[in-house]
């Protein structure tokens, strides 16, 4: 995908953080709190991932079906939206919009081979209508900008080829949070080219004072992608299950 | 905004943005067209009163789901805004089978349908162009060309080929503006991302060599390609390179822009398909012979953009930057064009079948045949280097416009002033009427009719053959021969029957085949 990213409907849509945080009234009812909903969406990440290295598509097809996910449930409740139905769906949708045609039928059949789990069996028909829901929920804007692009730009600019894969990795793991939906992605990838240097003691200041952009910013989302990690060494399997289990959707 | 207390709503229901409208917002007027994937409606939007064209979203394809054609061009169009590209305005959903008719009509395939809205535009090309009578004048088209071009510079810049630009998917307002429709068949290119591309994309008269070798790795060139054939069409009044498949649409090419070697087209021996398909025996390039009654900046251009190689055929841009937009006559503003009664290709389709219907039946009563349908070329001054053929004297100027320095006047609107050629110009009256449609028997003497006339007429019953006519300067000596005798087409015999290509049902066809396609 091309063209540019200020005239992108992606650009016009990012959202306040504030407002991706939202928990849905129904899933409020039963319980679910703002860190049971990040917890789920997270899981489903990892879901999708899953599912699309037996599929084998690419990189930016994963990201961009974990967008509209993330996109999906900034409208629609979990409660109604089944996040077990949503993720594969939008696996399946994104392989279509990245020119990666993946068929139904075949993560029907990865599904049922990854998870045992009674609540993952869908068939083809409820991907295909779920993913109509999708679309609607999305409006039809399909069109996502990611920071793998720019990333590889910034690191040549930067003579930091060297630490491509590490960036790389980094830029992925910010698709288990919604940075994604809050912040333009070339300042994910400076954000994330940042860390890169701090952690492997690059000295990149020079370089980062003459790009024209607000360094606190780029700060900020590397604050974010900080306490993130800091965060996650203490989401246990426990507390996943809790969360789900007040979805408790196909009882 | 901060997230509500326990037991207090943060919203209370999805922001009204989100969701699309039900098509019951729109009352549905008449089919307009028929597009890639669906049938095209004219609507009115019930609440305004505006009038929009609703594309339905055929979901024929139940194990696939929502179709990727679709997918391609609600993404490419939600991306590209630009005066000379059609605009999405929203999508809306019908909610279900709920009525009767619409049960059988959906025959109960899928649960409800979906509708692109589109800003209705009154015309496309081709059915603009096939108006009786209708010419165009060379300002004109270089108004239609210059817009269809900055478009295409626009969509090639935002890296989206186009993939099927012809006549019908060129729609045009009441307002003079040209825009780029129908992105169905159209892909996202990245320079970064070399995949491979399906060569199954461009209705065949416009589709360029490299994809008829079977490339699978091309670029912005195939649509120029296409805009070259549409150019020559403008100017000749009608399509110029007709196959009837691919082939012979191949063998066209090569007899009219020679045949492709390592020295015009480097690279070409290495086009899967080249060995099946080279021609056996060398061909000399001859645009500008066959054309040589064009102006000579158009022949200069129509030469770029028809150049075989797609790495040396004329980019958009550079084709906005030819002489031919720059000297006289300069492109008219659209503002000041015409107005014409609404025609889409649709539609004039449908009064000719219904007009070749009378025509049958008037001549099984062994009446006089009524008059035929045929379009006209522009009347245009012959290339400055042959000015011996420019023998005639001013003809009568009948136009709004303030006539133009560089010579007499060369553009009259509407009436049909019979056609500027001589009689040879049309094969003799012999075949009308016989060689349209397949269903309409006949076209087995079609071989006769075209060795007999200088190009063939591509379905559209020939017209006016034989008749007199008030002669023209364009009729005048030298001019109409320009178009390409039988000698300058030699290869008359095998094209036997093409005429037959633009019927609907062949039509039809042709599209199942190309757009079965996923990739």
């Amino acid at each position: 995908m091309a063209a540019n990213f200020w005239t992108s409907t992606h650009y016009k849509q990012l959202l306040d953080p504030e407002d991706v945080d939202v928990v849905h009234p129904p899933d409020r009812e039963r319980g679910i709190t703002v860190e049971d909903f990040k917890l789920i969406k997270m899981q489903m990440v990892t879901y999708i991932w899953k599912l699309a290295q037996h599929v084998k598509v690419r990189q930016r097809v994963i990201a961009t079906a974990v967008t509209y996910m993330r996109r999906v449930y900034t409208r629609k409740s979990m409660s109604e939206y089944d996040p077990r139905l949503v993720a594969p769906a939008c696996l399946y949708l994104a392989a279509k919009a990245e020119e990666s045609t993946v068929q139904a039928k075949a993560l029907v059949f990865y599904i049922k081979k990854i998870y045992a789990d009674e609540k993952y069996r869908y068939d083809m028909k409820d991907i295909l209508e779920m993913e109509m829901k999708i679309l609607e929920a999305l409006n039809y804007y399909l069109v996502v900008f990611h920071p793998y692009r720019s990333l590889t730009h910034l690191l040549q600019d930067a003579g930091m080829e060297d630490m491509t894969q590490f960036t790389w990795g980094l830029v992925n793991d910010t698709y288990k949070m919604d940075l994604i939906l809050v912040h333009p992605p070339h300042l994910i990838a400076l954000a994330c080219i940042y860390i890169a240097s701090v952690y492997k003691d690059r000295d990149t200041t020079s370089w980062f004072e003459e790009l024209r952009v607000d360094m606190n910013v780029v700060k900020n989302i590397a604050v974010e992608i900080l306490d993130f990690y800091e965060n996650h060494r203490s989401i246990t399997e426990e507390r996943v299950t809790a969360a789900f289990s007040k979805l408790a959707l196909k009882a | 905004m901060a997230v509500a207390a326990p037991g207090q709503l943060n919203i209370e229901e999805s922001p009204p943005s989100w969701g699309s409208r039900s098509v019951d917002c729109f009352e549905k007027l008449e089919q307009i067209g028929e597009g890639t994937y669906g049938q095209v409606f004219m609507a009115r939007e019930i609440r305004s009163s505006e009038i929009v064209a609703l594309k339905k979203i055929r979901m024929d394809n139940e194990k696939e789901g929502f179709p990727i054609t679709a997918i391609r061009e609600i993404k490419i169009l939600k991306k590209l805004q630009h005066e000379n590209v059609i605009k999405l305005k929203e999508i809306v959903t019908s909610p279900g089978p709920e009525t009767v008719e619409q049960r059988k009509e959906e025959g109960n395939k899928y649960k409800g349908s979906i509708y692109m809205v589109f800003e209705y535009m009154d015309h496309d090309l081709t059915g603009l162009a096939d108006r009786p009578g209708l010419r165009f004048t060379i300002p004109q088209i270089k108004c239609y060309m210059k817009q269809l071009l900055t478009g295409l510079h626009y969509c090639h810049v935002n890296q989206v080929l186009h993939r099927d630009i012809k006549g019908s998917n060129l729609l045009i307002d009441n307002e003079g503006r040209l825009k780029l429709a129908d992105f169905g068949l159209a892909r996202s290119f990245s320079n970064d991302h070399v995949g491979n591309l399906t060569n199954r994309v461009i209705t065949l008269w416009y589709r360029p060599p490299e994809l008829l070798l079977g490339a699978t790795k091309y670029g912005p060139a195939v649509d120029m390609w296409s805009v070259g054939c549409i150019f020559g069409e403008l100017l000749f009044g009608k399509p110029i390179l007709t196959g009837k498949n691919e082939p012979e649409q191949l063998n066209k090419i090569f007899e009219l822009c020679g045949s492709p070697d390592e020295v015009n087209w480097p690279g070409v021996s290495k086009i899967p398909w080249y060995n099946n398909f080279k021609p056996t025996r060398p061909m000399k390039r001859r645009i500008r012979e066959v054309f040589r009654h064009f102006d000579r900046h158009a022949l200069d251009l129509l030469d770029r953009m028809l150049t075989l190689d797609p790495a040396q055929r004329i980019t958009a841009k550079d084709a906005l930057d030819a002489e031919y937009f720059w000297t006289d006559p300069l492109p008219c503003d659209p503002k000041s064009l015409p107005k014409y009664e609404s025609s889409h290709e649709f539609q004039t389709k449908k009064k000719r079948q219904q007009q070749r219907q009378n025509e049958e039946a008037a001549k099984r009563q062994k009446l006089a045949n009524p008059l035929p349908h045929s379009r006209l070329p522009p009347i245009q001054h012959p290339g400055q280097s042959h000015p011996s053929q420019w023998s005639g004297p001013n003809h009568p100027v009948n136009h709004s416009q303030p006539a133009l320095p560089s010579g007499p006047g060369h553009h009259h609107y509407g009436k049909p002033r019979g056609p500027p050629g001589g009689p040879n110009r049309y094969p003799p009256s012999g075949t009308q009427g016989t060689n349209y449609n397949p269903n309409h028997g006949g076209g087995a003497t079609q071989v006769r009719g075209y060795a007999g006339g200088p190009y063939p007429t591509q379905g559209r019953p020939p017209a006016y053959g034989g008749s007199s006519m008030p002669p023209g300067p364009a009729g005048g000596p030298g001019a109409p021969g320009g178009y390409g005798g039988p000698s300058n087409f030699p290869q008359s015999n095998q094209y036997g029957g093409s005429t037959t290509n633009r019927s609907l049902n062949q039509l039809a066809n042709n599209r199942n085949q190309q757009y079965g396609w996923q990739q």
